[in-house]
């Protein structure tokens, strides 16, 4: 009843093809989802979202004084990748993890990729993450990226394309392991009988991970997650980790770096840290190297980094890597290091720093989406043909300014999947956040965080901004 | 493995302050909700304080007079009684103390269980909705029946749910020093010169029913209600679980279960204090409070109830000063605070 009108639009849909017939590998949940109507659907939403209240699983909203808490929104109706589609991303993820983990560490030491001549040297000295300082120095196991949440997203035909490596301190995955509780829970009579792969032995391997770069490979680190505090929108998502690895979540202020070594605060004095799981940014991690002004961070912790008397994970500098002009350059990268072609396919990107492309760019403003290079989450970007006039000259100024500064890429209508509104099924947009660990071994977490854009046609998926999410389903076969 | 997990002196302090905002919470309520029972009975009797005196001896025992007065120059009827409960101006309000307390659960929300997060948090919701304002409105004792529900089946999770290590010990030591001070408070509402026997009885068995001491006292000392035994019952009992002793002799032990200490012995500020106060108790009663003055003799343990908190503050949350001074601390204050925010929400991807 509830799948009888839905009618896909003129781009890909993840449940139905051109024809209108539902794809394959959904059709065995379509066949349960016909047993809810609507009301039942809705009763059981509202009777979850009040669950999640309870429980706290939210995030912050800004710009509000007492900095109220809303329940990031859940759309019950999965979303299903088929076994061998999941082969591939997943390929396709590790080989990238792993041309970005040699990027860095070439950055850092020889910049050999700058010598040869495939990323011009202005490119990486001139991203603003980039950390001279960090030149020649040395992380454990020559790991710099050992969390990454690379954005997904489908085009027309369904082609997978990366649309940015978030490389620093990536957030969401708390959502998909709570999407997915909060599924069994509510409707276990979705799942066939084993059929989808789980995901809850995230926290198990993204600790194997941390304990992995732990200083002189130390068998028994004390391993903590630094958070920048409770008002921060992820800090459930912190909070929920630090407990399921049963590690201690820390604030700066936990935190004190004596003689080249860093400890924190108990109630019987001080104790070592080992390796810090860091959902802070870089400018925040030490007032006396980076933001004088932060009080997030804790004074010598780079000191002691340096000295490889304790560990960050993600380490220093993995900006450089995410930057949108270096992103340009992955599949470069990719060649360069590993001798292999890309899996995954990205977005065409013009850079406003190259004379023939800032000319494209400017000609075309009301036609391309332009993203600030150092930017992530949805900000400091130009849609321009929901743009005002006002808005586009704004940019244009400011790409003129500082070309190095601006990339542009065409607006990719991307895929979207059958979405409980008002009223019934309706197609969203959606993306996928896989999340890659780097550690002893590349693991793969199954699916990831699929983000939908609730308001109709809206392309934007950030939760600040009107996103909600699904569980994402990768088949066992 | 970890090593044996130590417990972050930021943690403790917010395991201490969770428990005892909580119990503060309560115990307001406990007050408010005798209060307002008090005064029908005064409106059915036709004397008594006037309505916009009344609510000044307990404003005054919970030390928030000045900042109703500064709020309320000339208040009004029910004006105190939300001033209490659901104002947000009032930082020690109900409404406040239970969002602090939830504020500081956020912030461990990793120590402690699942389920008492849920009971706090589903207290959080009511009192900050429209639906705890209307339920105060249609039924007032309702709304701080569940209140003081709420926080007892929070002790009760913990008591079933919470591992028995050092962060308990401080959530328990919170509670108990914050009961016990409530108890003390509630002994010194003074209601003026009651008119006769029969109103002061009326009075002083409100506030055995406010501590849950009316069947206790009805057991031991029978029908009739006279001030030295509600003293003897409240402050010196070693039963009652609500008794100024009971909670600090409990106390004394949490403090020495934390630091390995032999009962009887003391190996910090805090526990001297705890101590010294025990032996006070011990060797006292109430004829002696009678003949000292019950308010003196309440204001003195409430400063030795105070010392006692902050020997705990300066003996297991601050470092040693000289790590501190080495180290400057995040600065106070309302500035630093909103910059604190601002930078926290800084940090995304």
């Amino acid at each position: 009843m509830l799948l009888d009108n839905y009618r896909p639009a003129d781009l890909f849909d993840e449940l139905v093809d051109s024809q209108g017939a539902v794809r394959p590998y959904y059709r065995g949940l379509a066949e349960r989802l016909r047993g809810l109507n609507q009301e039942e659907l809705g009763q059981k939403l509202r009777s979850l979202e009040l669950l999640f209240m309870k429980q706290g699983v939210t995030f912050t909203v800004y710009g509000d004084e007492r900095g109220t808490e809303r329940v990031f929104p859940f759309d019950p109706f999965p979303r299903v990748i088929p076994a061998a589609e999941w082969e591939r991303i997943e390929a396709g993820l590790i080989q990238r993890i792993t041309a970005l983990n040699l990027f860095l560490y070439d950055v850092y030491h020889a910049q050999k990729i700058i010598k040869d001549g495939i990323i011009p040297k202005e490119v990486i000295l001139g991203a603003r993450h980039f950390r001279p300082e960090f030149v020649g120095a040395s992380v454990p196991k020559d790991a710099y990226v050992h969390v990454c949440g690379t954005d997904l997203i489908r085009d027309r035909d369904g082609r997978y394309l990366v649309l940015e490596d978030n490389g620093r301190c990536p957030s969401g995955v708390s959502y998909v392991l709570e999407n997915r509780s909060a599924m069994k829970r509510v409707f276990p009579g979705l799942f066939g009988a084993g059929a989808v792969r789980p995901v809850d032995t995230y926290p198990a391997d993204l600790l194997a991970t941390l304990r992995n770069v732990a200083p002189r490979g130390n068998p028994d680190p004390n391993v903590v997650l630094l958070t920048p505090g409770v008002h921060n929108s992820a800090y459930f998502e912190h909070s929920f980790l630090a407990r399921q690895m049963s590690i201690e979540i820390v604030e700066g202020r936990d935190l004190i770096a004596l003689d080249g070594f860093v400890y924190m605060r108990t109630a019987r004095g001080l104790r070592q840290v080992d390796v810090i799981y860091r959902r802070i940014d870089d400018d925040f991690l030490d007032p006396q190297v980076f933001r004088k002004d932060s009080v997030l961070g804790v004074p010598g912790l780079v000191d002691a980094v340096r000295r490889g008397n304790v560990a960050l994970a993600n380490a220093i500098g993995t900006g450089v890597a995410d930057d949108k002009v270096t992103y340009a350059y992955v599949p470069d990268m990719i060649r360069y290091y590993l001798c292999q072609e890309p899996l995954l396919d990205q977005v065409p990107t013009h850079l406003a720093w190259r004379d023939d492309d800032r000319k494209l760019i400017l000609d075309r403003l009301p036609e391309l989406v332009v993203k600030a290079a150092d930017e992530s989450g949805g900000y400091g970007m130009l849609i321009g043909p929901a743009a005002t006039k006002a808005q586009i000259e704004e940019f244009r100024a400011r790409i003129i300014t500082n070309p190095r500064g601006y990339i542009a890429q065409p607006v990719v209508r991307f895929s979207q999947h059958p979405t409980l509104v008002e009223g019934g099924l309706e197609g969203r947009h959606v993306d996928l956040r896989p999340f890659v660990l780097w550690g002893d071994s590349v693991k793969v977490m199954p699916g990831g965080l699929t983000r939908v854009a609730l308001r109709k046609g809206s392309l934007v998926v950030n939760s600040s901004q009107g996103g909600g999410s699904k569980d994402t389903w990768v088949m066992v076969a | 493995m970890n090593a044996p997990p130590t417990l972050l002196s930021r943690v403790a302090d917010h395991q201490y302050w969770m428990s005892r905002q909580i119990e503060r919470a309560e115990n307001l309520a406990r007050l408010v909700r005798v209060s307002e029972e008090m005064l029908l009975d005064d409106e059915t009797l036709g004397s008594g304080p006037a309505q916009e005196e009344y609510w000044t001896p307990v404003l005054r025992a919970t030390a928030m007079e000045s900042s109703f007065r500064a709020l309320h120059p000339s208040p009004g009827r029910g004006d105190a009684a939300r001033f209490l409960t659901l104002d947000p101006r009032n930082p020690d309000s109900i409404l406040s103390c239970v969002r602090q307390a939830r504020e500081n659960a956020r912030s461990v929300r990793d120590k402690i269980s699942d389920e008492m997060w849920s009971e706090l948090n589903a207290l959080h919701m009511l009192v900050g909705s429209q639906e705890g304002i209307d339920l105060l409105a249609r039924s007032p004792h309702a709304f701080y029946e569940r209140v003081i529900g709420s926080s007892m089946m929070f002790d009760g999770i913990t008591e079933a749910t919470l591992t028995r290590d050092e962060g308990w010990n401080f959530l328990r030591l919170g509670r108990l020093l914050e009961r016990g001070d409530m108890t003390s408070r509630f002994l010194d509402i003074r209601f003026g010169d009651d008119p006769d026997d029969a109103r002061a009885s009326l009075r002083w068995g409100a506030i055995l029913r406010a501590c849950s001491a009316h069947a206790s006292y009805r057991r031991l000392y029978g029908g009739e209600i006279a001030v030295a035994n509600v003293v003897d019952l409240l402050v010196f009992s070693n039963e009652f679980p609500r008794s100024v002793r009971h909670c600090l002799r409990r106390a004394d032990q949490v403090l020495h279960d934390i630091s390995g200490t032999a009962t009887g012995r003391y190996s910090n500020a805090c526990e001297k204090i705890t101590g010294a106060l025990l032996a006070r108790l011990s060797f006292s009663g109430p004829a002696e409070v009678m003949s000292r003055g019950l308010h003196d003799y309440i204001d003195e343990l409430q400063v030795q109830l105070n010392a006692a908190g902050q020997a705990v503050f300066e003996t297991y949350v601050l470092l040693p000063g000289e790590v501190d001074r080495r180290f400057g601390r995040l600065g106070s204050g309302d500035q630093a605070s909103q910059w604190h925010r601002e930078q926290q929400q800084q940090q995304q991807q």
